[in-house]
């Protein structure tokens, strides 16, 4: 109790316009860990988008943004002005399209995460706060499967607005475009989570950030690059299983499984599996990345 | 209640070595010097307080609370500041302290309150807005020690507050401990090697070896001691101790200067005219209090003999 006297008193004794306050106690509400965990993710959003940070920080979220927007505008711009007009992207495509932009992002902004907070020391002060060391670990996941998630969704919102805007009857065009909610929202998050996993649980092994991204990226061609070539000099089954090492055909061939529309030149067709397996093998690389992610956080020195 | 009770608390990392052993001790309210040579046991001791680590037997409680299952729950009270850099060189100390404040679990607008307040009290004023990195070691001991107070813990725990300080640097994060402690009313244990800042700062003392408890005791019941009277001189130390020692008194040379037993006040005497027979330029005269270190020096003696 004496601290309370010790704070107050100098406030109380001052008549002064000018005085030092003191020391004060504070008596509000503690919010404890789950306000913790909120903030840290609110925090790590916004920070996987650069924002609060200086220029440089921006200049790979919102480049990527920009460019993932391009394609849907200009194909709703073209449609604006010569209706009619067949548009290369629909709901289904667009993802399998960018998924370059996809990768780039992951490559990028999970080691901005949580590459730092390894080399800078600053987790021992994060662990001696109001969380555990696994809800700093789901945080920064559900952070950057969010950023994803909102980067992925942009351009489909885009397409959906291009189609209602161009049409003649746009309540009713806003209709039939509610219908394919499914897909506008579906897609992206089948999208997001497993690239979340797969990409902070490559970042957090190490806290140098380039390892960290020349690793994500190197997983991504080598997959791809793999898959690509062992399905072209690949014979018979092998070549037709080849291109499920590439996460973005597995996450294509969820895709198609949960929402709908094949893609006629994605290789899920051409693979011949039920199309569970393609989400069973997404879920896979989810729970894997996550628990590789939870394990390291739970082990690290801090 | 004891702010912090542990009971045989033990840590060994692999089988080989072993931080703390079988450590029991109670801690109240104060400013406690936790002091101990590098290797100790003392950051493991704050870790294991923490929920940082896990004790490998043994327990341990801050604030009735068991530091194993209730982590999070007591690290909402307990702030501290690691041996080593914790700080982001991207944010501003505004940012960082503002941000930890809300990790603590204070909503926003306190914890930007209280922000610009500790950083005051620490003494940043318009270097807080830039980026961390910019900083010297002694303004980014300043922010740690803001993030740790940021919340208003009930108990504050300090791993070497003043490493990697040049002198003026050590003397000015001693006053704020020690105000943090004093006026701010907080509990603070403040580990260290260097017993000369824990004497300076601490009401009570912890005395740590090879993870064993070596001593638990006010820091006044150490240095009240006094009797030792030191004489520093420009030159010829030795010649001076020759003759002390010849005129019956208890004397040693310890460099520039000799360290005379002072039961009583005959001493003083004694010394002002053998310094005067033979010419010394005096330096200094102090009445030298027991220092901590001697008494860890025989600490340590006994230990071994025993």
């Amino acid at each position: 109790m004496t601290r309370r006297e010790a704070a107050v008193v100098p406030r109380e004794s001052a008549t002064g316009a000018i005085y030092d306050l003191g020391y004060q106690a504070y008596d509000g509400p503690r919010l404890g860990r789950r306000a913790a965990v909120s903030t840290l993710f609110w925090a790590s959003l916004r920070a996987a988008f650069g924002l609060g940070r200086s220029g440089r920080s921006k200049i790979v979220p919102w480049g990527l943004t920009a460019i993932i927007l391009v394609p849907a505008a200009v194909a709703g711009a073209i449609q604006a002005i010569v209706p009619g007009a067949p548009s290369p992207f629909n709901y289904n495509n667009y993802l399998w399209e960018m998924q370059p932009l996809l990768a780039l992002f992951v490559a990028a902004q999970a080691p901005e995460l949580v590459s730092g907070d390894q080399r800078n020391h600053v987790l021992s002060l994060y662990f001696s706060h109001a969380l555990a060391r696994g809800d700093y670990a789901l945080a920064k996941l559900a952070a950057l499967a969010t950023a994803l998630f909102c980067l992925a969704l942009a351009p489909l919102l885009v397409i959906l607005l291009a189609a209602v805007l161009v049409s003649a009857n746009v309540p009713a065009a806003l209709g039939d475009q509610l219908g394919n909610l499914p897909q506008v929202i579906g897609s992206p998050l089948i999208h997001a989570i497993p690239l979340a996993g797969l990409g902070m649980a490559i970042a957090s092994f190490t806290p140098r950030r380039a390892y960290a991204t020349g690793s994500i990226i190197a997983v991504f061609l080598v997959t791809a690059a793999a898959g690509g070539i062992l399905a072209e000099a690949g014979r018979g089954r092998i070549s037709q299983l080849a291109p499920l090492l590439n996460p973005f055909v597995l996450l294509d061939g969820t895709r198609t499984w949960l929402v709908g529309g094949i893609i006629s030149d994605s290789p899920v067709r051409a693979a011949d599996l039920a199309l569970p397996v393609f989400g069973g093998l997404t879920a896979v690389i989810a729970i894997v990345g996550a628990a590789a992610v939870l394990w390291r956080y739970r082990r690290i020195a801090a | 209640m004891p702010l912090i009770a542990t009971r045989s608390l033990t840590k060994r990392y692999g089988s080989s070595v072993t931080a703390l052993d079988d450590l029991t001790l109670d801690v109240e309210p104060g400013i406690i010097g936790l002091v101990g040579a590098n290797g100790a046991g003392k950051s493991t001791l704050l870790k294991i307080l923490l929920g940082l680590l896990q004790p490998t037997s043994g327990s341990a409680t801050v604030m009735d609370m068991d530091v194993t299952t209730r982590g999070p729950e007591i690290r909402q009270f307990v702030g501290y500041l690691p041996e080593h850099d914790c700080l982001p060189p991207d944010v501003s100390a505004t940012e960082f302290v503002s941000h930890m404040g809300r990790m603590a679990g204070l909503p926003a607008a306190a914890a930007r309150e209280r922000t610009a307040e500790v950083l005051r009290h620490v003494g940043l004023y318009e270097e807080r807005y830039r980026p961390i990195g910019g900083y010297s070691t002694g303004m980014k001991q300043r922010v740690k020690l803001a993030q740790a107070i940021v919340h208003d813990p009930k108990l504050l725990l300090l791993d070497e507050p003043t490493n990697g300080l040049d002198p003026a640097g050590r003397d000015e994060m001693l006053d704020l401990v020690h105000r943090t402690g004093t006026e701010f009313g907080i509990a603070t244990v403040v580990a260290s090697h260097l017993l000369g800042e824990i004497e300076r700062v601490c009401t009570y003392l912890l005395a740590i070896d090879a993870g064993r408890l070596l001593q638990s005791a006010p820091i006044a019941s150490f240095v009240e001691r006094t009797g030792t009277l030191g004489v520093e001189v420009e030159e010829g130390a030795d010649a001076l101790a020759e003759r002390l020692i010849a005129a019956g008194l208890v004397a040693r040379a310890d460099g520039h200067s000799v360290l005379v037993d002072c039961p009583d006040e005959r001493p003083y005497d004694i010394v002002r005219d053998v310094i005067h027979d033979l010419g010394l330029s005096l330096t200094r005269l102090e009445q030298r209090r027991h220092r901590l270190e001697d008494l860890f020096r025989t600490e340590g003696r006994t230990d071994d003999a025993a």
